[in-house]
């Protein structure tokens, strides 16, 4: 039985054609099921739960890489198969990777049913799917217990699970930079500032790091951003938990 | 129709996308340290490695390491091959071949299969290559039968 979550952003004009042939799409695959609908502050995880005891074995997320984050970061290790199908052309840079096609196309992936275990960060033991943002502040950074690295002044550093990281050099760069994430590790992506003048901070050459386990340790408290939301923390201990989601994937995966 | 239209369009632009990201993801290189960064401990990679800031501690990848120029290495180094534009403070073991361009300095010693250095590079320390086993080389007087053995090897190499 399937069961679809469909982020709240669909109730918009602009997108009820793209649902409408969505749906008539699943009905004719024979795929069609259980509409749900969230809201923003909705936790997706007792949903997820409650479907499961009714029947569910297959949850599917309807909507942008922020559903796709908030949905499996709560659900994930759930026994069930998940599936994405992306909607709109903005904000979609995990559905590449994951080789879905947006849009409408992604009904036929998922009819494919080519099923995958995927690993996913774990983050103070909570699960991150997309993409981890420790925004510039004073940290030091510990590697698989190996090695430390460490920055003259502030750093950012971004962590890349399934969503790839774009960034420019500085506000004039017009070439788009991309770190894409890689199978059985996650990336770190560290970026340290430097001062220049009186108030402004320019950002250095990156540095980028594949590793298992990473400890970031800040002198005081900083902002990170995980999956859209953002918290406080002192010290962040990252992981990498392995086959921890069972994904229907679409041929053109980049992993 | 207004939709299908869009649509249309939005596969195509999706395929370029992918087909772009492909590439790069080809192109993608494991490991870089950034040049204001500094790293200390065991540093280890199973990917290429790239330094363009201070390393303190040890190296070890099974690819190829490349140091930039203006790039520091206070370690000792084993890697599969190396290509060095920067500075090393310690021993190096490369595996295959090891490039020094001629802004790199190596404090140490060098153990290596195949060494290119071009003029300007700076090598402080002893260089082994393999390829001449049984060789031994004393720095005080020789005994006669080493002389004579040494003399016979040197008349191979000559030809």
């Amino acid at each position: 039985m399937y069961v679809y979550l469909y982020d709240s952003f669909l109730e918009q004009r602009k997108y009820n054609g793209i649902v409408k042939t969505i749906e008539n799409r699943l009905t004719d695959y024979g795929i069609s099921g259980k509409i749900l609908r969230l809201n923003n502050f909705t936790d997706a995880k007792p949903i997820i739960d409650d479907e499961i005891k009714r029947g569910a074995t297959n949850i599917v997320i309807v909507g942008n890489d922020k559903t796709f984050g908030l949905v499996l970061s709560r659900g994930a290790g759930s026994n069930c198969v998940f599936g994405f199908l992306p909607i709109g052309v903005e904000n979609n840079t995990v559905a590449p990777v994951l080789g879905i096609p947006l849009n409408e196309d992604s009904v036929e992936v998922l009819a494919k049913r080519r099923k995958e275990k995927l690993d996913i960060g774990l983050v103070n033991n909570r699960f991150f799917v997309s993409q981890l943002h420790v925004l510039p502040s004073k940290v030091q950074v510990i590697y698989d217990r190996k090695f430390k690295v460490t920055a003259a002044d502030k750093m950012e550093v971004v962590v890349c699970n399934f969503q790839p990281f774009y960034w420019k050099k500085d506000k004039k760069d017009k070439e788009v930079r991309v770190v894409h994430p890689q199978d059985g590790k996650l990336e770190a992506f560290l970026r340290p500032l430097t001062k220049s003048g009186f108030f402004g901070y320019k950002y250095e050459e990156p540095s980028i790091f594949p590793f298992e386990e990473m400890e970031i340790i800040g002198e005081s408290a900083f902002l990170v951003e995980t999956d859209g939301r953002q918290t406080k923390e002192i010290n962040l201990k990252l992981k990498l938990a392995k086959n921890k989601i069972e994904m229907i994937v679409g041929k053109n995966r980049m992993f | 129709m207004i939709f299908q239209k869009q649509n249309k369009q939005n596969t195509e632009e999706q395929e370029v996308y992918i087909e772009q990201t492909n590439r790069e993801t080809e192109d993608n290189i494991d490991t870089v340290v950034g040049p204001s960064v500094n790293v200390e401990g065991d540093f280890s990679s199973e990917g290429n490695i790239i330094v363009k800031g201070t390393v303190n501690g040890s190296v070890h990848t099974s690819r190829v390491l490349s140091v930039e120029p203006g790039a520091k290495i206070i370690a000792n180094v084993r890697a599969g091959s190396a290509l060095i534009a920067g500075e090393v403070r310690g021993n190096m073991k490369v595996k295959e071949s090891l490039e020094l361009a001629s802004t790199a300095r190596i404090l140490g010693d060098i153990e290596v299969k195949i060494l290119s250095i071009e003029p300007g590079a700076i090598v402080f320390g002893k260089i082994t290559m393999p390829g001449i086993e049984g060789v031994e080389i004393k720095s005080g007087r020789r005994s006669k039968k080493t002389e004579e053995q040494s003399a016979e090897q040197s008349d191979e190499y000559l030809g």
